[in-house]
């Protein structure tokens, strides 16, 4: 008969011989705990009576257990925090850059398909089918790791915008300290810039109303005397959102409600 | 079950006048013509309540169990309760019901690391909380290192919160044990009216659990339910 099946848990492995789970504890408890986190299934039997033939009692199991967990988890969200906000800006200018090669290959594509269909087309049309699909992937997680980075804000904004705006920003801390006034025009420099220097030149001018945030549909579907009210609006409980990610992170439903009531109001 | 000793052992200071017991270690408890809900706890606050003695106030808007209860829906969760808690979040409720099973363990999930941190020091100071920085969604990452509990507490708001939930109890939940689950309607579908979502909510827990309660949790959380669910 033998061993039949290894099972990895935090404190090392435990393997069925003859019918019977047997334990054995792992010479350092911190990397056993993050190998099992690879763990693809149930585990058949009782984890907490195989760790006590390991350490003695449940005291001191579940002594272990949570010195290895809190080790481990610190060091986790440690990691978490200071790469995030970064990871996140390069995946959304990644995700611009396959756009434009996708419409560039497609353009392209069409025209070699126009003259002549080969083995090389086939596998050039497909090659741009997989970009979409990496495309797809990309997207997927830059919402995934908005809500969880910037949920309040992400939760306003939805994923992509709100990313861009962190772009725009620089990073989570960055937004965090802008003021409403600034988050309203993030990325109408230009036109912020052009209108205050024919101002100081004494010729009239208007400022920019909204800059990214104009892709919200709350304030793209407004008529436009009232896009500026919105957007100022938005962006000052946007800058609320940004300062509670990033010094508490907790979601906090009651902006988004806010907001969707002004909506109302102005539409 | 009221024990007049146990409650006699509580100092009672401020002004502070306990009236019954709810849970082991979490009373109702008067504050002049006030009434508050409070666990008794050695440890010291944690999210801003205040502290009477050994009473720390359990405030119903910032945690959803403390409404369930002040509504007057009583669980019962033994002190040596083994759980799972889906959603940890910085702590606030967690950090209750560790007051409430003081010989039992909380596996306290959280996916989000930003809450978490904040979370961790709770975790440092009580010594019946296993913090696990782990997406509720995928249980298998963890079974090696949950093992079978007797609870599973939920408050995650996310669109799958009862699929989670389900496979949570799955991997983790004893036949017989209970689970108490906090669904927030806005987060599964903000156009549909809340009643309709409750609905298709309670058919799809009732067709793999016992539902031996549910109810809203309204003045103190809107457009909120809890369900308590037996496996």
């Amino acid at each position: 008969m033998g061993v039949e099946k290894i099972y990895r848990v935090w404190f090392g492995e435990v393997y069925a011989e003859n019918g019977k789970f047997k334990a054995r504890r792992s010479d350092n408890l911190i990397e056993s705990f993050k190998e099992c986190l690879k763990n693809k299934e149930k585990i058949p039997f009782s984890l907490i009576k195989a760790g006590t033939e390991i350490f003695g009692s449940e005291e001191m199991y579940y002594k272990n257990l949570r010195k290895v967990a809190i080790s481990t988890a610190y060091e986790k969200v440690e990691e978490n925090l200071k790469r995030d906000d970064r990871y996140l800006i390069m995946l959304l200018k990644a995700v611009d850059e396959i756009d434009q090669s996708i419409n560039l290959f497609e353009e392209k594509i069409r025209d070699i398909e126009e003259i002549k269909i080969t083995k090389t087309t086939v596998e050039f049309r497909e090659a741009v089918k997989n970009l979409k699909k990496l495309r797809k992937s990309i997207q997927d997680e830059i919402n995934d790791l908005a809500a969880k980075i910037m949920p309040n804000v992400t939760e306003i904004l939805g994923g992509v915008l709100s990313a861009r705006l962190l772009e725009k920003a620089g990073s989570l801390k960055r937004l965090s300290s802008l003021p409403a006034s600034t988050i309203q025009i993030l990325g109408a420099e230009k036109s912020l810039f052009k209108a205050v220097s024919r101002i100081k030149k004494g010729k009239p001018a208007k400022t920019p109303k909204h800059g990214l945030i104009f892709q919200h549909p709350f304030i793209r579907t407004l008529p436009k005397s009232r896009r500026g009210k919105m957007a100022r609006f938005m962006a000052a409980k946007l800058a609320i959102a940004a300062r509670i990610d990033y010094y508490s992170g907790e979601l906090n439903e009651s902006l988004l409600e806010a907001i969707k009531r002004k909506y109302e109001e102005l539409r | 079950m009221v024990e007049m000793s146990e409650i006699s052992e509580i100092s009672e200071t401020q002004g502070i006048k306990i009236i019954r017991k709810i849970i082991h270690n979490a009373f109702v408890i008067a504050k002049g013509d006030k009434e508050l809900l409070a666990t008794k706890s050695r440890y010291s606050t944690h999210y801003g309540e205040r502290k009477y003695g050994e009473l720390r106030e359990w405030i119903p808007y910032r945690s959803k169990f403390a409404a369930v209860l002040l509504k007057g829906y009583s669980i019962e969760i033994p002190p040596d309760c083994k759980m799972l808690y889906l959603g940890a979040a910085s702590g606030t409720t967690v950090s209750h019901v560790a007051d409430i099973v003081d010989q039992g363990i909380i596996y306290a999930v959280e996916y989000s690391a930003k809450p978490f941190s904040k979370f961790l020091e709770l975790a440092t100071e009580r010594e019946n909380i296993i913090p696990l920085l782990e997406d509720a969604s995928k249980p298998w990452r963890y079974s090696g290192i949950v093992e079978e509990v007797d609870f599973i507490y939920q408050d995650i708001s996310q669109k799958e919160q009862i699929g989670i939930f389900k496979l949570n109890s799955e991997y983790f939940l004893k036949k017989g044990g209970e689970g108490l689950i906090m669904v927030k309607a806005r987060s599964i579908d903000s156009t549909t009216e809340p009643q309709e979502i409750y609905e298709s909510v309670l058919d799809e827990i009732a067709s793999s659990f016992e539902i031996k309660a549910y109810g809203s949790l309204e003045p103190y959380h809107r457009d909120h339910i809890f369900i308590h669910t037996v496996k």
